[in-house]
């Protein structure tokens, strides 16, 4: 049956429908949409990549690489070496997974938060109590951040291990080395955002660490901070910083870094191939594994397990949780400031002298440049860990003294103040709720309680917190220039549902017989929430 | 290889060699403009760099926190009591009596007479702010553990100076200055401490002028 048209108009499906049937013509041009997304399988190619048939030749499945976007970054095939856990762990696809994860969850936070002093920890508080999984968000977006330096950290490891940034993959490694020093500095504005004292101090000490620099400094602290000190421009600028200029740079590397890794292809474990040869890109046929459909749905199966993870971790009462000091002070710096703990070696190195050779040139020109360097450094052409002694213990080395200067670079060490305000700070800590505000509001019953008769106490809670109260208070009397020394927590009712609890530490000068006292004060409501509803 | 202006290649065009025995090829003239180009092109976008950083830039006063504080001396703790803190104007003002002056751990180097200095509150380290411990009978800072006398002087830590101060006046009732800070060290650093004359009333303190610490390295305080 033809129905006459006129032809004006040129319609292929028309003339298709026309010659073909509309079953057979639909069919067709469902496969000719398909073929074209996906840069070229059809519908029967889709199916048998799904089902395990052999490829055809010419083999369709090698398209897409060749002519999509996506899968022009992916190579057509691995080695089979390369096709389990080791020796990648797949480390630089977690990497991008995590990027690709603080995009989203960083997009979803910006709709609720203003970079506005005026506003900001009030938009942390909506986030946490009113915005549906806006504490989730907040808490997964924390989190992964955190896990994106160890995982960026773990990546470099491994791939200095393995001798992978040896020739011909040195561009790769150097872009990899700014990658990681670009998510340390993505993480690092990101703590000023919520506007709490945690933020505005370890920034401030950051910007401090700046302005050290000679001749432009002070150019490079006042550009950061906006002012002399931290404050609405400050917090602008480090939004601005966080999420539009380092995660533009970021992606930019990141596709060169992809690029490099697909042109030289993956190395091969060290021990399969002579030294100073790459045979990365010259896979025999036998120990092929194409991509599709084994790569592609085991990366995928990858993402899916760890959104999982992702979602499960911030979830439920045991999950991470990401802290919330209070309300950003311009004029109190609280006792036991510290950096973020990627940073603590640095923190650590700046207690040893000169704010510039340890918290500037030692740091990020000298450690983060090697790091950048080191293949055009150590270019030794063998990749057995036999060869490699020097290197490997170099390596092996910075990794423990990294560790001692982290250490170094916690309250810990060297800032320790007077025992009396150590002794309060245990139960009343300045950077973390501590076990007084997270104590249940009816375990406190109103009373004056000395730490030395904890045992008397009259709840465990209350017996717990003295403990530790008198523990700490040892130290000052071990120490000479306290006499007698208690400690007493007073706790009063204020009004209602409100508690008053006064910390106090009173101590007689055994030299001149005065007496000294210190002691802070909390006020606990009944509906306080310092541990966000655990 | 012809030139731009198809003139024939001059004597040598191909080129002296090298020390390889490669020949090198002169600069033509088309090259030089490429090169004069690319170079102009370069100073466009280093005026650009320059114009950015100069827009970003923040544009304030100095010591916009604070601003002048008059403050009457009635308010100036006696001598060698604890130092007292003024949080708007981020200074602490402290009175050196003798126990100052003579404290076994005071270094050296910096002597002062007793009297009257306004300390700025911001440790010279990394910027925290340090905060006056009793029983220590000291300054500490919080952040990387810097610790100063009342003094200003630093005794330990990683500080690389003692504690700056602010510019302060003695004013008399009709506002005549009596006496202000000066630098006792070269380098217009380490303010002098100030002695109340008679028929004062005030202490005028400039947020907007700070001199420096003197330098102070050694372990346990001085140079």
């Amino acid at each position: 049956m033809r129905i006459p048209r006129p032809k004006i108009l040129s319609l292929p499906f028309l003339d298709d429908i026309e010659e073909k049937g509309v079953v057979k013509a639909s069919t067709d041009l469902a496969d000719d949409v398909v073929t074209r997304v996906t840069s070229g399988l059809n519908i029967t190619d889709i199916r048998g990549v799904l089902r395990g048939d052999p490829a055809v030749r010419p083999n369709p499945r090698l398209t897409p690489h060749a002519e999509g976007f996506w899968l022009h970054m992916k190579p057509t095939y691995y080695n089979n070496l390369m096709d389990g856990l080791y020796p990648t762990f797949r480390l630089g696809w977690l990497a991008t997974f995590f990027l690709v994860w603080e995009t989203l969850t960083g997009l979803y936070l910006m709709i609720f938060y203003t970079p506005s002093p005026l506003v900001a920890y009030e938009n942390m508080l909506n986030i946490l109590s009113n915005v549906p999984f806006g504490r989730w968000m907040r808490d997964t977006h924390k989190l992964g951040g955190e896990l994106m330096v160890l995982v960026v950290v773990f990546h470099m490891v491994r791939t200095y291990i393995t001798g992978s940034y040896k020739r011909p993959r040195q561009f790769t490694w150097a872009t990899g080395g700014i990658l990681l020093i670009l998510t340390l500095f993505v993480s690092f504005f990101g703590y000023l955002l919520p506007w709490d004292q945690l933020s505005l101090w370890a920034v401030t000490i950051g910007a401090s660490t700046a302005e050290a620099t000679p001749f432009i400094g002070r150019e490079a602290d006042l550009l950061m901070r906006g002012g002399p000190e931290i404050g609405a421009n400050g917090l602008l600028r480090a939004y601005l910083i966080h999420v539009i200029l380092i995660p533009i740079i970021m992606f930019i590397f990141l596709g060169i870094h992809y690029y490099k890794v697909i042109l030289h292809g993956h190395s091969l474990p060290p021990g399969v191939e002579e030294p100073g040869v790459d045979t990365a890109r010259k896979v025999p046929m036998n120990v092929r594994t194409y991509f599709m459909p084994k790569i592609l749905t085991r990366e995928l199966v990858y993402v899916a397990g760890l959104t999982l993870i992702m979602l499960v971790a911030s979830a439920f009462t045991l999950g991470y949780h990401a802290p919330l000091e209070p309300h950003a002070d311009n004029l109190v710096t609280p006792l036991h400031t510290t950096s973020p703990w990627y940073f603590l070696w640095i923190q650590g190195m700046m207690k040893l002298g000169d704010k510039f050779i340890f918290g500037a040139l030692i740091p990020f020109g000298i450690v983060f440049g090697t790091i950048v360097a080191w293949p055009y450094i150590e270019v030794g052409r063998n990749r057995r860990y036999g060869k490699r002694r020097i290197g490997l213990s170099i390596a092996a080395s910075s990794i423990v003294l990294a560790a001692i200067l982290t250490y170094m670079g916690t309250p810990w060490f060297g800032v320790e103040t007077s025992p009396d305000q150590e002794a309060i700070a245990i139960l009343l800590p300045q950077t973390s709720p501590g076990p007084l505000r997270l104590a249940d509001w009816n375990d406190i019953p109103f009373g004056t309680y000395s730490a030395s008769e904890w045992e008397s106490a009259p709840t465990r809670t209350t017996s717990k917190l003295l403990k530790m109260f008198d523990r700490e208070l040892d130290h000052a009397r071990d120490n000479p220039i306290y006499g007698d020394v208690e400690g007493f927590m007073v706790v009063e009712d204020w009004q209602s549902d409100l508690k008053k609890i006064t910390v106090r530490v009173v101590w007689v000068d055994p030299e001149t017989g005065t007496p000294g006292e210190f002691s802070e004060i909390f006020f606990f409501h009944r509906d306080s929430d310092y541990g966000q509803g655990e | 290889m012809t030139d731009a202006e198809g003139q024939p290649p001059e004597e040598g065009q191909a080129g002296a060699l090298d020390n390889l025995g490669v020949a090198t090829p002169e600069l033509t003239r088309r090259e030089f403009l490429y090169y004069l180009w690319a170079s102009s092109m370069a100073v466009f976008l280093a005026g650009v760099g320059g114009v950015t950083i100069w827009f970003a830039l923040p544009r304030f006063r100095e010591g916009e926190f604070g601003g002048v504080f008059t403050i009457s001396i009635d308010d100036i703790p006696a001598p060698d009591t604890d130092p007292k803190e003024f949080a708007e104007g981020r200074f602490w003002l402290v009175n050196l009596g003798d126990e100052a002056v003579n404290d076994p751990r005071q270094p050296e180097e910096y002597t002062f007479d007793p009297g009257i200095r306004v300390l700025f509150k911001v440790c010279v380290h990394l910027g925290c702010l340090y905060k006056w411990v009793d029983v220590n009978d000291r300054f500490e800072c919080p952040c990387h553990g810097s610790k100063y006398l009342k003094s200003a002087s630093r005794i330990g830590g990683p500080a690389n100076r003692n504690l700056d101060q602010f510019l302060m006046q003695v004013i008399d009732v009709s506002g005549n200055v009596l006496t202000q800070t000066e630098a006792t060290w070269p380098g217009d650093r380490e303010g002098s401490t100030l002695s109340i004359p008679a028929g004062a009333v005030a202490l005028r303190i400039d947020t907007g002028s700070r001199m420096n610490g003197a330098p102070n390295t050694a372990a346990a305080g001085g140079t």
